[in-house]
């Protein structure tokens, strides 16, 4: 038994075989050119031994050469870990360590930090992707491999991990969430689905292959036998660059990219972007005027959706169909459910929210993963029953539309009284001179916690605090005032442009702002 | 100056290969998204140490630093500055 990933893309390269498979900086492959990549690819991992079940580590950029990666690796039953590769080499390490890591594929700059800081120690082979390095095998071997689908000695039933996700940044213990490939198989199949994707769709990937976002947007459409547009690093003006000249006709978006680009969108020489088809913003709610904007000008279907990368895309709204739910991010697709829990309910069924009570949000999914690699204990602690609590807040409606209320831990209880700190990012969110801002809680002695408040302004533009605060006090609860503001240049957040609350704090102590 | 050019050229490609065709003197590796305004506070750090130079406040907020050839040029005058 083959791959059906692997044999779903072979067989599509031997039905359109001169059909673009791919494009990314440039750089193109037909089906029938990818095919040979993939295999090529594949008989050179098989000469330096790898083997089925092998865990493979690859501080990942954007390239053809990576997606290939995917499908050789689906086709011999290896599991890839893709790295971020600017993450600090002691991360890296540590996420190796926590991956079972066998061989590695990497650029020269990473092999020689390795060795500046003791050398690396993996049992199998390492691979150089550009030029030579002393001790591994250079990538360029791959042209004289064979163009022929490997035989394999070894099922591939589709229960193998394919791709091992490493969710912790630069701090904490790596959490691998475990994706097999029948995973990749179902929610490539349940976005078809939902989203209508056809082979004539040309699907854009802009945000990093080391995220399961752009992993699944590069899978999807060469099973599909449609056409992958995969940007190689993102930049607002990259990306419209791309847009214009590729003419993609389907993406699911970060919305802080979204902004950016409306911004780039809005200026006077702009070009006019009019390939989409439908366009999907994800992983944070994006602001009702970003979205009227973006709408007016690429004139397409857009949709919000939900989700984690343990439990794949749970829900969907299309904006143009559901016009009096401006603010939810959706109904459940067909694969999955959700409860909403109350707090404390660890041992008690009966504690769902009643509708338009705010609660943790819990799916049952059949897109899950497989769990967290070898952290069970971890993935228990995460399931309340068959639903995977996901940390988020939200609450449903009548209707059964899901409504984010920022995160769990992100909750700043001031008094006993909780705080969503995303009800007061919205409201200041408004004034003309903020850029964007985040509440998030601050100790104190009294009160336990209170609200603190990062803005950072529009550029050329100053932040009057006498002003805000007077803002502040018209147009939020009294528990909701910041106590404490502070003027940034910038939030932090992670690669995928995801606000980390948690860290305003310490952000700002680093910067010696809190005085 | 070869070999300070070389270092930053190794340095931004360090994810990336740069296209054969892009006039690599005049590349804005930030404009081109080779390394982020995060991955430049270290990028700094790394400079400052291989070639023992302190950047001023006034040199992080020129565009020049963020160009291939100008960055080489201001660290080959805070290098002869130090020697002198």
């Amino acid at each position: 038994m083959r791959s059906r990933l692997a044999s779903m893309f072979y067989a599509n390269a031997q039905m359109n075989p001169d059909k673009l498979a791919i494009w990314c900086d440039g750089k193109t492959a037909t089906y029938k050119e990818m095919a040979d990549l993939v295999s090529r690819y594949s008989n050179l991992l098989l000469r330096q031994g790898a083997a089925y079940g092998d865990h493979i580590a690859i501080p990942m950029n954007n390239s053809i050469e990576s997606v290939a990666l995917f499908f050789s690796a689906a086709d011999l039953g290896i599991c890839v870990v893709p790295l971020n590769p600017s993450l600090p080499l002691e991360a890296i390490k540590a996420a190796m360590a926590a991956g079972d890591i066998k061989h590695v594929i990497a650029r020269r700059a990473f092999f020689a930090d390795c060795e500046k800081s003791g050398g690396l120690d993996i049992p199998g082979f390492a691979i150089c992707l550009d030029k030579e390095y002393p001790g591994t095998v250079p990538f360029e071997k791959i042209n004289e491999m064979p163009v022929e689908r490997p035989e394999i000695d070894h099922d591939v039933d589709g229960s193998e991990s394919l791709i091992l996700t490493m969710t912790s940044g630069s701090t904490g213990t790596p959490k691998p969430i475990d994706i097999s490939q029948d995973n990749k198989y179902e929610r490539s199949m349940a976005h078809i689905r939902v989203y209508k994707i056809t082979q004539d769709d040309k699907i854009l990937a802009a945000t990093p292959l080391y995220h399961s976002l752009a992993e699944r947007l590069v899978i999807l459409p060469l099973i599909l036998g449609a056409t992958s547009i995969l940007l190689p690093r993102f930049t607002p003006a990259i990306w419209l660059k791309c847009v214009e000249e590729q003419k993609p006709t389907f993406t699911i978006a970060v919305s802080a990219q979204l902004a950016q680009i409306l911004e780039l969108l809005k200026q006077p020489d702009a070009p006019k972007i009019t390939s989409f088809r439908s366009i999907v913003s994800s992983s944070a709610l994006l602001e009702a005027s970003v979205k009227y904007e973006l709408i007016d000008l690429l004139k397409c279907e857009f949709h919000e959706m939900y989700g984690t990368s343990e439990v794949s895309t749970v829900t969907d709204i299309c904006f143009q169909e559901t016009k009096n739910k401006q603010n939810s991010v959706g109904k459940p697709f067909d694969e999955a459910e959700i409860r909403i829990l109350r707090d404390e309910s660890e041992s008690d069924f009966d504690t769902d929210c009643a509708p338009g009570e705010v609660g943790e949000i819990a799916v049952k999914s059949k897109l899950q993963c497989k769990g967290y690699y070898k952290q069970e204990a971890m993935m228990n602690a995460a399931m309340f029953g068959d639903y995977f609590r996901t940390g988020d807040l939200g609450y449903l409606d009548e209707d059964g539309y899901l409504y984010f209320a920022g995160r769990k831990k992100e909750l700043i209880i001031t008094g006993a009284i909780n705080v969503y700190p995303h009800d007061i990012d919205v409201v200041v969110g408004r004034l003309p001179e903020v850029e964007e801002c985040a509440a998030f809680a601050y100790p104190d002695d009294r009160l336990g916690e209170v609200v603190a408040l990062a803005v950072v302004p529009k550029e050329d533009q100053e932040i009057n605090l006498r002003a805000l605060k007077t803002y502040c006090a018209r147009n939020l609860a009294d528990f909701q005032q910041p106590h404490k503001i502070f003027i940034v240049d910038k939030l932090p957040k992670n690669t995928m442009g995801k606000l980390q609350r948690m860290a305003i704090l310490d952000y700002v102590r680093e910067n010696g702002l809190d005085q | 100056m070869e070999n300070v050019k070389e270092f930053i050229i190794d340095y931004i490609q360090r994810e990336y290969d740069i296209p054969d065709d892009v006039d690599i003197l005049n590349l804005n590796y930030v404009e081109e998204g080779y390394i982020d305004s995060l991955g430049l506070i270290q990028f700094i750090a790394v400079i400052e140490d291989e070639f023992g130079i302190t950047f001023t406040d006034e040199d992080l907020e020129s565009e020049d630093i963020k160009v291939v050839g100008k960055m080489a040029e201001l660290i080959a005058s805070k290098m002869e500055g130090a020697a002198e």
